[in-house]
């Protein structure tokens, strides 16, 4: 699990987040949203380790990791995607994959041959066969349609088998039919994998999220489960303006 | 530079694959084997030439192939070590291993010292960082009065190479020659099993998309300034020989010319090969004496050279022969 206490991160005169502070429970889902310059990214740069805090602490699990370089993050567990598909693209999808799974399984073993190395090529291939993109393995990465790699950018998150898993916008770009089945992988990730994600996708973070956290001008304006966060009038206020939460 | 083709070549998988390229090297290896047998004595001190100068090509494409750090420096460490070679054996030791000792540890020392700053520069900033330091070297050797100044340092001895119960006398140039090509043989087959390794598939994941590796959980830093320490080491083998093949050496060996000159025999060879800069070694080498022969403009040539295989064959000889498929 993951806890944030306290975070600040200003941009000049921009408060990007103030005061943050929520938990997201180990093995569940949870999401963040809010409107467009909420503070989002920012959080999530924080959390990866791409940005440093103003004040404020971040905790994997037990483990103050305020500060820590992103390397030191993905060897403590914590595995993100992002919001732009960031991928190896000269490389194979299965090489993608086994970088990654090679960084957990083979991390001491630089200089051994690599066709000797058989645990991180077995479990990328597992890896892609759970995504259901096994029969891509070969395929350039710059080949790949836009939701094959969305895919791919969750699969290389997944093969070295984090604890906390940060999605930053997993649907963004993706035809409503390939947004239900990235829906559907992700909330079979519940149980194995503790989940903060950012989305646009309202619908989506209703129908999958076991906590919502909502932002607003890097605040928290709520936290607690999709059907009270439907329900609250203070959400309501912050997506569609100050009348509508008074109605 | 264009760097789209150049980033969509195939690094460590074609290190490892076996096929055709894999049957090329052991081929170019007997050929180089028989060559003295049907070469005069100029060819064959231009083979010694071509390989050492080869070396530094290797060490272009280490950095250029894997890590896609493109260094304009790589002189630097040929000309240090060509010169304390040279002082050496001017003035301390006859003993050819302490030398190459002495050797391997300065130029170990000045590249984690410079490299620990220039890898941490991106792109451009990086060419132009090794550019500046291996033009200040030069600078500083041409102005130092102990070190020769602009005549370089001359009357090297030659010496012969201590093993056990025998001494190979590097004075007779055949000799010379096949040590040097075990040397360079050795050296590439070393660079090869040290990039077919997780360490090399996290260069080229580096030369991919630098910024996407911190977050698989891998530190950039150490496994660049590991990849040049070994290319300084690679291009200190040519300058480790090359005084003894002239006798002499002259502030020139630090230069751009010599820097430049290997960056366009590993796009000859094929950028991310390994073998293909040593054999662009060949080609740009004997070019360059074949025309050096006739016109004073044979860096005009060089020059058309570089264009023409940037426009029309940026994967290099090699290039054409291998499958385009990533790892």
């Amino acid at each position: 699990m993951i806890e944030v206490r306290g975070l600040c991160k200003s941009f000049g005169a921009l408060h990007a987040v103030s005061d943050l502070e929520f938990t997201a429970p180990e093995g569940r889902i949870t999401s963040i949203i809010g409107p467009n310059g909420a503070g989002k990214s920012t959080l999530f740069n924080l959390i990866a380790g791409t940005l440093a805090p103003d004040a404020g602490r971040i905790v994997l699990g037990g483990r103050d990791v305020t500060g820590l370089p992103a390397y030191e993050l993905a060897r403590l567990g914590l595995a993100r995607s992002f919001q732009i598909t960031n991928l190896f693209f000269g490389l194979s999808a299965l090489e993608n994959v086994r970088l990654a799974a090679q960084a957990h399984e083979a991390r001491r073993r630089f200089f051994s041959r690599l066709e000797r190395l058989a645990a991180p090529a077995e479990r990328a291939r597992a890896v892609l066969a759970e995504f259901g993109i096994a029969e891509l393995a070969g395929e350039p990465v710059a080949n790949l349609s836009h939701g094959d790699q969305r895919r791919l950018e969750i699969a290389v998150c997944m093969a070295s088998r984090p604890r906390v898993l940060l999605l930053d916008e997993p649907t963004q770009g993706m035809s409503p039919a390939e947004t239900l089945a990235i829906d559907q992988l992700i909330k079979s990730l519940t149980g194995r994998v503790t989940v903060l994600m950012v989305e646009h996708d309202v619908d989506l973070v209703m129908s999958i999220s076991d906590q919502v956290i909502v932002m607003h001008q890097g605040q928290k304006l709520f936290a607690g489960p999709p059907d009270q966060a439907r329900n609250s009038s203070a959400v309501r206020g912050a997506y569609l303006g100050a009348d509508h939460a008074a109605a | 530079m264009p760097t789209a083709p150049l980033t969509r070549t195939v690094p460590w998988a074609a290190v490892t694959r076996r096929g055709v390229l894999g049957w090329i090297g052991p081929g170019l290896l007997v050929l180089a084997l028989l060559f003295p047998a049907a070469a005069g004595a100029f060819y064959l001190r231009l083979a010694i030439e071509a390989l050492l100068l080869g070396a530094i090509a290797l060490s272009v494409d280490i950095l250029l192939g894997f890590a896609g750090l493109l260094s304009l420096g790589q002189a630097m460490y040929f000309g240090l070590a060509a010169y304390l070679t040279a002082l050496c054996y001017l003035h301390l030791t006859q003993s050819f291993w302490l030398v190459a000792a002495i050797v391997i540890a300065a130029v170990a020392l000045v590249a984690v010292l410079l490299g620990a700053v220039a890898i941490r520069a991106k792109g451009v900033y990086f060419a132009l960082i090794t550019f500046g330091a291996a033009e200040i070297a030069g600078k500083v050797v041409h102005n130092t009065r102990a070190l020769g100044g602009s005549d370089g340092l001359i009357g090297i001895p030659v010496p012969s190479i201590g093993l056990p119960g025998f001494a190979l006398p590097l004075r007779n140039d055949l000799v010379f020659y096949y040590v040097v090509l075990v040397a360079v043989t050795l050296a590439f087959i070393g660079v090869r099993r040290l990039l077919a390794t997780p360490f090399g598939s996290v260069l080229s994941a580096i030369r991919d998309n630098a910024i996407r590796v911190p977050y698989l959980g891998y530190n950039p830093f150490w496994y660049k300034l590991v990849a040049y320490l070994i290319a300084a080491e690679v291009a200190a083998l040519g300058g480790l020989f090359y005084p003894l093949l002239r006798g002499f050496v002259g502030p020139d060996l630090f230069g751009f010319d010599i820097s430049t000159q290997s960056v366009v025999m590993a796009l000859v060879g094929g950028i991310g090969t390994l073998i293909g800069p040593l054999v662009g070694g060949v080609v740009v080498t004997l070019l360059q004496s074949v025309l050096g022969s006739y016109t004073e403009r044979h860096l005009f040539v060089l020059g058309l050279v570089f264009i023409l295989f940037v426009r029309f064959l940026p994967g290099g000889l090699f290039g054409l022969l291998r499958r385009d498929e990533p790892p």
